[in-house]
This record gives structure tokens, sequence and C-alpha cells, in this order.
């Protein structure tokens, strides 16, 4: 059987599994196993003609599996139609009638003509998303099962169903490589809505009243991103292109006289993709999805659900390149970066931080596919690895903190280094990833403004305020694990071994890709471009070398620990002179004793969260329509 | 990179100290005689700096000094990329990266001082950050190159191009050199609030190298100062000169300014003159 | 002259003055006076600061803040009492709750009196607190060189306090170590040392007629039992922690064993006890990271 059906079906078949075993330790052994495999499955694809270049499936009749899907989707909505009823969502409602009638209807009038040449296509595009999604999400899914326990037993309000929370993590798993294999429309938006399924069960998971809510929330979202995607579909193949195939979208999409068939479907799609990726004005749903249970958000985070938004974005960049719409979504790809990081300065909430960045970084991403030239995709790519490496890493640290330590806020993160001294390094490390040169996320920002430069530098003055926001908030936050106030317990000895080894892959990781991102670009990002645009870019060699003279520099750091500290005199802090014999008491006025505090500062004014969001969704609303405005006039 | 470039970076690790220190002596001879005293000797710099080597260190956390002594890499390093002739862009994240070390040293100070210092060194850093960014982007968009020593080269002085880049850069100037009205995070004149803010906790051969670290830093900074006016070496050197006692005038001449009006002034400032000036040189370079 | 002499910090606390002095000290910096002439800095800091200037007599409320400072001075430091008030207590003397001056907490250098003491009286009282910076820079040079020894004496009651003192600066270092700064060396109080004097045998080195070292010892049964060595950082590494315990254990010539116990991070003090032929008898868990060791010697009366 072909690798990518297998990557497909095989998360699913083991997903049933799951929610049909009988107690949790099979399940748990069943989660291992089938995350085991999938990693080895998907590193599989590494290997040269291990996975065809291209592929249909002439041997099963894929007319089968076309009319299966379609009763499959149909099954969906009515699923959604009923949750939508029973909890009195109009909005939902409404939108899931619209969407699955117009598909209902397309399907059954045209779906007997549609011919497709291949299904399923691979390239190295599709094989980057696929490492993400296997590994990365692999590891999410053993992680969980160390989590899930804790989290049961903390809170014993909500009801325990992991079967189907594993289930639904697989069918999720399966469906994202779904999206990043499918070459047929049709199939890649079976996937797509699968996916949009199964992040609103996860959303919801907890069952509580803010839980149904956001799920709710997510779920329109994602529904009128799906609209999009089906009236995109539905004007391709009506119109003068007359195709459901992607890679025929993108092939008519080099021409210049034939840009006006595929522009407004590519634009539909795209807008989609900016829903999935929680681009302002629908970033609310991703920061509401913080309800759920950590491994549901690192899931939906670093390696699917947004990871199908921004794989949309990239692999239609090349037809959006140079045009009107495309800057638009340049546009608000860069303004929700800047807004994102803003609002992220005024945020305590150790999730809601990582939630503000993540949508802040694939707005950068959006802004790459926006002006879509080979630099900027080239920067996009590197952005989308990164990211879900460092991202994930983040999110399972902050879950296990909060599982340990009883509170996610970082006001109470500090003495973290010397309480979880492992997990703080760690958190450090991703931290260092996501916004210090010379790690991974850094060397992306850097590519993006030179693509940016080159293209349309008006957009730089998004980037430079954005960025700098961005190193307000993490730095403050790193300056807070390590710092100590008073010394507590250690709070590391009860995290089990299904957490640890997530984290420290991860870890390692996060600086390997980084030492090896030469390679990474080298075998992934270099042929893709090639095939795609016929050029590619790279770092000089200079520049890489004084990367790499950094990289050492830094590496150094750690290791000057293992012996510091001679010819020094511990002493006090300085406070005023009324030490007490305790290193963290002062004698106050009147004689009373005080302990000290220290806060960091979260300028509610100018970044407060609601002025800031409500001036984001306005202006990306307004440029919103403009982006339609222009694909339709086709500009 | 040629023989060349590399002499110069090399010449500039073993002499910035030197320059700077006495850089900064004259600051405080200036300075003394602005406020009509007569001031230290031109060579005070280095007898603090040589007496703080003899000191005792003290310190609250035995690893605060580790990350000190990153800072003083990390800017050398900088320093050495930007007269190497260096991606203009890099420099200016090594520079951050430098910058963060320090932070993260008065964090790890875990003093009530050196943290209100570090949380407002990085307002600081917030506010300067966009227009030296921007100031890489205009001097790309004129010259095509990112590299230091193609933008040294170039014909023209850069600043009849970015004027408003350059205005916006002189103001952010202020705060790279720690001078008043920006001088929040270790002035030496906020005793009462601020202790000495970020240095509070170091002491010996700490801060010895803080205040080396400090004229290296001041070196590169009139190096990139005068990357604006290039195109004419010796009025530029004279231009960058003037700059830096221009530096010293507001110094003398204003009071500290609050974290909110430093990067709500920076921003607005960096804002509308770089997204002005950017506009006009993609017009003009059309 | 060093560079020491030529860029003296100040740091310039009031202790209980009338105000008179500091008026005083702040016209120092002004163009009339400019101190910053001679290099002088007033840094507002203990820990940047060579030269303590003390201004008003010494009360019950700030004779511990005054204690403080001091100590998170780095070495070498002088002080400098300014006006009568901080050098003898002046006109506050009898008051009920005035100590005197600063001399009754900290080691004063130079004394400049006046009432208010004048300008001019206060930079000639700093230029001559430079002589003594430097003769303490010397001092202190010799001693870490080891070129100083020091005399290892019983000690008496009388010197509970210094030790106390120098007990809580040393044991700093370890509860850094261990990240606990409640363990015992530092909470200890002044009574519960001065009970200790009555059960052990205190020993101190002494330098220049400071203490910079102590250790005690007391029998239980046949066994010594050697407890909190501790030399004062400036101190280290010159064979002073070596010669406490020799002396120590010559005060106890009659036990089978020594016995002493430290924590696995202290490396530095099992390997000092190691070299004089302690051998680890035990250890014992206080928590996940940190253990007990005990170590133990076998005395001349044993077999
Ligand atoms: S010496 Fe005189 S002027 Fe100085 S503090 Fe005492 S009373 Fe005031």
């Amino acid at each position: 059987m072909n690798l990518l059906v297998l990557l497909i079906v095989v998360p699913l078949i083991s997903g049933l599994l799951m929610l049909v075993s009988p107690g949790n330790g099979v399940r748990n052994f069943l989660v291992r196993v089938a995350s085991m495999l999938l990693i080895a499955l998907s590193v599989l694809l590494l290997i040269p003609g291990a996975a065809p270049g291209l592929f249909s499936l002439a041997d099963i009749h894929s007319e089968h599996i076309n009319q299966g899907m379609f009763i499959a989707e149909m099954g969906i909505a009515l699923y959604i139609l009923y949750a939508c009823i029973r909890n009195r969502k109009i909005i939902a409602t409404v939108l899931i009638l619209l969407q699955a009638g117009l598909l209902a209807y397309f399907e059954l009038k045209y779906g007997h003509g549609i011919t497709v040449a291949r299904n399923l296509f691979i390239d190295p595009l599709s094989v980057v998303m696929a490492q993400i999604i296997g590994i990365i999400g692999s590891l999410i899914c053993i992680y969980a099962v160390g989590y899930m326990k804790d989290f049961h037993e903390h809170h014993a309000e909500v009801k325990d169903k992991r079967n189907f929370f594993f289930f639904v993590l697989f069918v999720f798993l399966g469906a994202m490589f779904g999206v990043v294999f499918a070459n047929n429309l049709l199939w890649l938006y079976f996937f797509w809505e699968i996916t949009t399924l199964c992040s609103f069960l996860l959303i919801g998971y907890k069952g509580d009243e803010v839980s149904v809510n956001n799920a709710f929330r997510a779920l329109w979202m994602n529904l009128l991103g799906g609209l999009g995607f089906a009236a995109g579909i539905v004007y391709l193949y009506l119109g003068s292109a007359h195709t459901v195939e992607l890679d025929q979208l993108l092939l008519l999409g080099k021409t210049a006289t034939l840009l006006p068939a595929v522009l407004l479907p590519a634009v539909l799609i795209t807008f989609a993709g900016m829903a999935k990726a929680a681009q302002m004005p629908f970033s609310s749903w991703l920061l509401g999805a913080m309800v759920a249970p950590t491994p549901v958000s690192a899931l939906l985070h670093s390696s699917t659900m947004v990871k199908a938004g921004v794989y949309i974005a990239i692999r239609l960049a090349p037809v959006l390149q140079g045009t009107s719409a495309g800057f638009m979504i340049a546009v608000i790809g860069g303004l929700t970066f800047m807004i994102g990081s803003f609002i992220t300065i005024s945020q305590s909430d150790a999730k809601k931080v990582l939630a503000y960045s993540t949508v802040a970084n694939l707005g950068l991403i959006i802004l790459c596919a926006g002006i879509g030239t080979y630099e900027a995709v080239w920067a996009g790519i590197l952005l989308i690895i990164f990211h879900a490496i460092s991202k994930c890493l983040l999110f399972l640290c902050v879950g296990v903190v909060d599982n340990k330590s009883g509170s996610r806020d970082i006001e109470d993160m500090d003495t973290l280094i010397i309480n979880m001294p492992k997990v703080a390094v760690m958190m450090l490390i991703g931290m260092a990833g996501m916004f210090l040169a010379p790690f991974g996320m850094l060397i992306s920002k850097w590519a993006v403004l030179r693509a940016i430069v080159d293209a349309s530098p008006v957009l730089a003055i998004l980037i430079v305020f954005g960025s700098a926001a961005t190193l307000f908030f993490w730095v403050k936050w790193m300056g807070k694990l390590i710092t100590v106030i008073e010394p507590r317990h250690d709070l590391e000895d009860t995290v089990s071994s299904n957490e640890w080894v997530p984290l420290v892959l991860l870890t390692v990781a996060t600086i390997g890709v980084c030492g090896l991102f030469p390679l990474v670009a080298a075998v992934f990002i270099d042929p893709y471009l090639m095939a795609t645009y016929g050029h590619t870019t790279a770092m000089t060699q200079g520049n890489i070398i004084i990367m790499a003279i950094m990289l050492a520099l830094v590496m150094l750091f750690p290791l000057s620990f293992l012996n510091y500290g001679k010819n020094v005199k511990v002493v006090d802090p300085y406070l005023g002179g009324a030490n007490t014999n305790t290193a963290n008491v002062f004698t106050g006025s009147a004689g009373a004793l005080q302990t000290i505090g220290m806060r960091n500062y979260y300028m509610e004014w100018p970044f407060g969260e609601a002025k800031l969001s409500r001036l984001g969704i306005a202006t990306t609303v307004v440029f919103l329509l403009i982006m339609l405005g222009a694909a339709i006039l086709c500009l | 990179m040629s023989m060349n470039l590399v002499l110069i970076s090399a010449l500039y690790v073993i002499l910035a100290p030197f320059l700077g220190g006495i850089l900064a002596g004259v600051d405080r001879i200036i300075t003394a005689r602005m406020q009509g005293r007569v001031g230290p000797p031109v060579l005070q710099p280095f007898y603090d700096v040589l007496k703080l080597m003899q000191k005792e260190t003290l310190v609250v956390r035995k690893s605060q000094n580790l990350y000190i002594l990153f800072f003083l890499i990390f800017i050398i390093f900088t320093g050495a990329l930007f007269f190497a002739g260096g991606d203009l862009l890099l420099f200016i994240f090594a520079l951050t990266l430098a910058g963060i070390f320090f932070v993260l040293a008065a964090y790890k100070a875990s003093s009530p001082y050196s943290f209100i210092g570090a949380e407002r060194e990085l307002i600081q850093m917030m506010s300067y950050e966009p227009i030296v960014l921007l100031s890489a982007v205009g001097m790309y968009m004129v010259t095509k190159s990112f590299y230091v020593c193609d933008i040294v080269s170039f014909h023209t002085s850069l600043i009849s191009y970015m004027p408003g880049i350059f205005l916006a850069f002189l103001y952010v100037l202020t705060i790279k050199f720690r001078k008043s009205p920006f001088d929040l995070s270790m002035s030496h004149h906020a005793h009462q609030e601020l202790v000495k803010g970020i240095t509070t906790e170091f002491s010996g051969r700490a801060l010895a190298m803080i205040e080396i670290a400090h004229w290296y830093e001041n070196i590169f900074l009139l190096g990139f100062v005068y990357l604006f006016f290039a195109g004419n070496p010796v009025l530029g050197v004279v231009l960058t000169l003037c700059i830096y006692f221009f530096e010293i005038l507001i110094d003398n001449t204003f009071a500290r300014a609050k974290w909110q009006l430093t990067l709500n002034s920076s921003w607005a400032i960096s804002g509308v003159l770089g997204l002005v000036n950017i506009i006009a040189l993609s017009y003009v370079l059309k | 002259m060093s560079s020491l002499s030529k860029s003296p910090w100040i740091f310039h606390y009031d202790a209980s003055s009338c105000n008179g002095c500091d008026i005083e000290v702040l016209a120092c910096l002004t163009p009339i006076y400019d101190v910053e002439r001679f290099g002088i800095v007033n840094t507002g800091n203990p820990k940047h600061a060579d030269i303590f200037l003390i201004t008003g007599s010494v009360n019950e409320q700030n004779k511990e803040v005054i204690q403080n400072l001091y100590n998170q001075m780095a070495d070498p430091k002088v002080v400098v009492a300014v006006g009568i008030c901080a050098t003898s207590g002046g006109i506050f003397a009898e008051c009920y709750n005035v100590m005197g001056g600063a001399d009754k907490i900290v080691p004063v250098d130079v004394y400049v009196p006046g009432c208010a003491a004048r300008p001019e009286a206060i930079i000639d009282g700093v230029v001559r607190a430079l002589g003594v910076l430097e003769e303490k820079r010397k001092r202190i040079k010799e001693i870490a060189a080891g070129q100083v020894t020091a005399t290892i004496e019983r000690a008496s009651l009388d010197d509970a306090e210094k030790i106390l003192e120098l007990q809580k600066i040393a044991y700093r270092s370890e509860a850094e170590l261990y990240n606990d700064f409640s363990i015992e060396p530092l909470t200890q109080s002044l009574d519960e040392i001065k009970a200790d004097f009555a059960t052990r045998t205190f020993l101190k080195a002494v330098i220049d007629g400071n203490i910079v070292g102590a250790v005690r010892g007391y029998m239980k049964g046949t066994a010594c039992r050697i407890e909190r060595l501790f030399v004062a950082p400036g101190s280290q590494n010159q064979g002073i922690g070596t010669r406490l315990m020799r002396e120590i254990e010559a005060t106890f010539p009659e036990s089978e064993t020594y016995d002493l116990f430290t924590g696995n991070r202290s490396k530095r003090n099992i390997f000092l006890v190691k070299k004089l032929n302690y051998k680890i008898s035990r250890t014992e868990k206080v928590n996940k990271r940190v253990e007990r060791v005990y170590l133990q010697k076998a005395g001349q009366n044993r077999g």
C-alpha cells in the first residue's frame, strides 16, 4: 500500500482502536505504539523513492472513495447542524447550511462529470509538513498520555472521556496528512472540514459553558473560511479553469493571461487558510481554544490546524505573487503580526502569551504567502518549521508547570529555575528559539525582512514594530523564570517519562534544527522553490559562518555554568539597608516586616487587549474587503 | 571579507576600549564645563575601571556575573562584526542578543532595584529597535546591500536620501548612549528611585566589564552614525563627533523622562518619519 | 598612588542628622567645591562605593541599617564620620534612643568634626580616607597573598557578636548553593550563640585584630563533634581553615573520633577535611538532591 495512504489511514484506524479499547492501560499502550509508528512512517518519507512522486489511486475505485467522502461530509454537516441547533448557535447554523447546501448542489449536479488525474501528490513542501505533523504531532500524543492522567486527577469535575479524546487526536492527525497530500481540491476540502470538526470537539472537551462557547466560536469562524473554500472550488470548476486539481490551479496561475481564472479561487482558499490560521479578524477562536487541555493547545498551535491554514496559503503563494489581492493578504498578515505582538505585552497568562505569539507568527507566514516571491516563501517555510518546534516545546513546558505548580500565570513563575530546573531550562531554550539570534525564528524573521525590502519595503514598518514588542514580552518572561525570590520545594519529581521524552526531544530539535538549518533549507526548501519558481535563495556563506560562531558562543553559556562563582562574596540584595535575616524580607516603616515582590510591566496602556483587538479587527476587515474586491476585479 | 576589513575589525577590538574610555573622559569634562565645574581628569574612566578590578566582587546570586561576561563578549562580537563590514541586520540582532544578556543578568540578581532597571532597559530596547532596523532597511533601499562595507563605500552621503530616518535615529540615539532624558535604566542621577537600576547588584569586576562594554558600544554606535555621512569621510567624522557633542548637550539640558514618554515619543517619531521616508524612498528610487 | 585613590566613590548615609551636615555634603558636589575633580562620585549604592560617609548619630532605629550597609560594601572600604553627631552623638548624645557616634556600630577610619562640618573639612576628611583606603588595599593584598599569618586563639564570650556576624556573611554562600536561606547558621540569634559558649569550645582566627574565621567543638561521649567551620570570604585559600581544624582537634586530644558533617554540594568543605584524613562515614538524604555527608577521623586515643 502506498505510503501516503498509509499515513492518512493508520491514524484513523488506531484512533478507532483507542475509542473501543477497554482500559487506560491498553489505550495508553496503543497511543505510544501508534505515535511511534507515525513517526517512523513520516521519517520514511524522507527516503527518496519510498513515496512515488505522483500517485493516482487507480487500483482503488476513486469513484467509490469520492462517494464515500461525500456521504461522510454530509454526515459531518448533519452532526454539526444538530450540535448547532441544540446549542442555539445561529451563525454557525446558517453557515453550515450554506456550505453544505452549496457543496451538495455542486457534487450532485456536476460531481459525475469531474475527472481528476491525481488525487494525491507529494512534493518537498508536503514532506516538510508531513514531518511536522508526524513527528511533532505524535510527540504531543505521547505527552498527552501523561498529561491527561494528571489533568483528570486535578479536574474531577471534567468527565473522563479519554478514549474519545485520543480518538479525535489521531483522526485529527490523519486529516492533517490528508490536507497536505491532497491534490484533488474536493479531497482537500473534505480533510479540511474534518480538522474543523476535530478542533471543535477538542476545544469543547471540558464540556463547561466557556469551553462550549469557545468551541462554537472556533466552529463558526472556520465554517466561514470553509464556505470561502467551497465557493473557491465551485468557481474554479465552473469558471474557465474548469478543474478541481491543485497542481492545475498552480500551473494556470503561472501564466499571466490565465491568472483571472484562478486568482479569485486562490484568494478564496487563502481566505479559508487565514481563518484557520487565526489571522485577524479571526484570531479570537485560537485564543478561546486555550480552555482545552494543554496537549490540544500544543497540537492546534504547532503541528495541526493553524498549520493547515498557513500550508495552503504558502502553497498558493505563487498565484498571489505581485497581485493587489496578495499585497492585501500580506498587509493583513503584517497587521496581525504587529497587533498580536503588541497585545501579548499586556498578557500574563502563559498560555495566552503563547497563543498571541502564535497568532503573530502565523501573521508573518501569511505575510510571506501574500508577497509570494521565492524569497518570501523561503522565509515562510522556515518559519513554519521553526515555529512548530519551539512553540510545541513551550506549550508542553507550560502544561507541565501548570499541572505541577497549579498556576500558569507568568507572575507565579519566578524561582522556577530552582523549583523545576530542567523544565525551566527547556522553556528558556524554547523562548530563545522564538526570538533570539542565532536561533530559528530569528533566522526566519531575518529572511522575511530581506524578502520584504525587495518586494514591498513599506511592510517593513509593521515588522520592525512587531518584533520590538516580541523582544519585550519574551525577555520579561525569561527574566521571571531566572529570578529567584524565595526558594520553594522541588516540583519536578513527579513529571512522568511520557512528558519528559517529548520535552527532551523537542529541546534537542530546537537547537539541532537551528544548527542544521542550512541543511534543512537545502533538503526541503530549495528543491521546492526550484520546482515552483525556478530559482531559490539562500544565506551567504559568510553569514552562515557568523551565525555558527554566534551559536557556538551562545552554547558556551550553559557550559560555563559548570564552573562559576569563584572569588565572589554572596551578600543580600540592596534593600536600603533594611535587610533582615531572611533574604527577601525587609524592615518597613514602624518596624513592620515586609516581603519584597517583583512584578513585570504589562503596560495596559498602550497595549491593552480589548482596545487593540477592536482596532485590529476593524482594520483587517477593511483590508479583507479590499482583498476580495481586488481579487474579483483581478488586479 | 577582505584582509583589510579583518584588520579594521581586529583594530577595533584592541583600540575601542581606549578610544571609548577617552571619549567617556572627554564627555565627563565637557559635562562638567557645561555645569560650571572643572571636572575630573581625562583618564578618570580608566582609573575607575582599574579600581573596580581591584575591588572585591559582591553578588546576590553566584551565576549573575556569567551573564555580564557574555554581555561583554557579545558586545565585542557585535562591534567586530560591524567593523568587519558585516551584514547590518545580523549586527542589529547580535546587539539585541548582547543587550538581552545584560537584562537577564539584572533579573538573575533578583533584587528589586535591578529588576526595575531590567524592565526599564527592556522598554528602552523596545523603543529604539524599530528605527535601528528601519535605518538598515533604508540603507538597503538606497545602496542595494545590507553589508556595512558596501554601504560605507556608497558614492553619496545617505543622509540626503534618508533625512527622516536619520532624525528619528538621532532621537533614539540618546537612549543608546544612555543620556538624559532617556537614561531610565541606570541613570547616574536617579538614586532616589532606582539606586543604580540595572547595575545595582554588580560590583568589582562585573561592574568594570559593564563599563568596558559601554565603551565598545559607544564606538560602534558612532560608527553607525558615520554610515549616514560616509559619502564624505572627512566631513563624516567631523559631523559624527558633532553629533556626540550634541548628545552631551541634550544630556545636560533635559530632565529624565518617564517610560511612557520615552516609548511613545520614540515610537511615534520612528513610525511617522520612518514610514514617510520609506514611502518617499520607494518612489524616488523607482 | 594606585587607581583606587584616584577614584573614590562615595556612599552617603544620613543616620539621624539634623540635615545640616547633609546639606554640606551635597555642597561638595556643587561647582564651588566640585569634588569630581578628584574622581569622587556620589554613587548612592553601597555595592559600588569605597567610602561610607555617615552623618548624624546612631540610634536604635538605624543601627542595623548602618551595619547592613557596611556589610554590603566591597573591600577595601573606609568609613568617614561627618559632623560631631556622627563622631560622638553630638548634641543628641543624651537623647533616650541615641547610642552615640558611628563607631558604636562600624569601625570609623576618619572623623570630620564640626557642626555642621564645612565642605572643606569634609573634602579633607575624604582625602585622608584615601590614605587609609590605600593602606587597607595593600593589607588585603598581603593577606590574600598569604604573607600575613592569622593567629588562632580561643574565643571568649565577648567575641560572640563578631563571630555571629562573620558566620552570617560566610554562610550566605552556602545558602545560595543550596537555595535555602533558612539554614541555622543564618538564623541563629545572639542569645543562642552565647548559650553555645557554655557548652562548646570556640576557636577564632585573627588578623590585625579582626576575626577572619572560627570553628567550634565539644565532646559528646568519647567523640568530638566539630561544627561550623568558616573563614571570611576574603581570607580563604590561605590554610586558615586547615589550621583551625588542626587546632580544634588538638583542643580535644582525649577523644576517640572526630565527627563533622556538611552538605554534599559543599565540595570545598569536603575537600578540605578529606585532606585532613577524614573519611566519609555515612550520608543522609535531606531531600531529593541534597544529602548530608558525615565525615569522621580516628583520634590518637583509639586502639
Ligand atoms: S553635626 Fe550638627 S549639623 Fe551635623 S548633623 Fe549633627 S547637629 Fe546637624
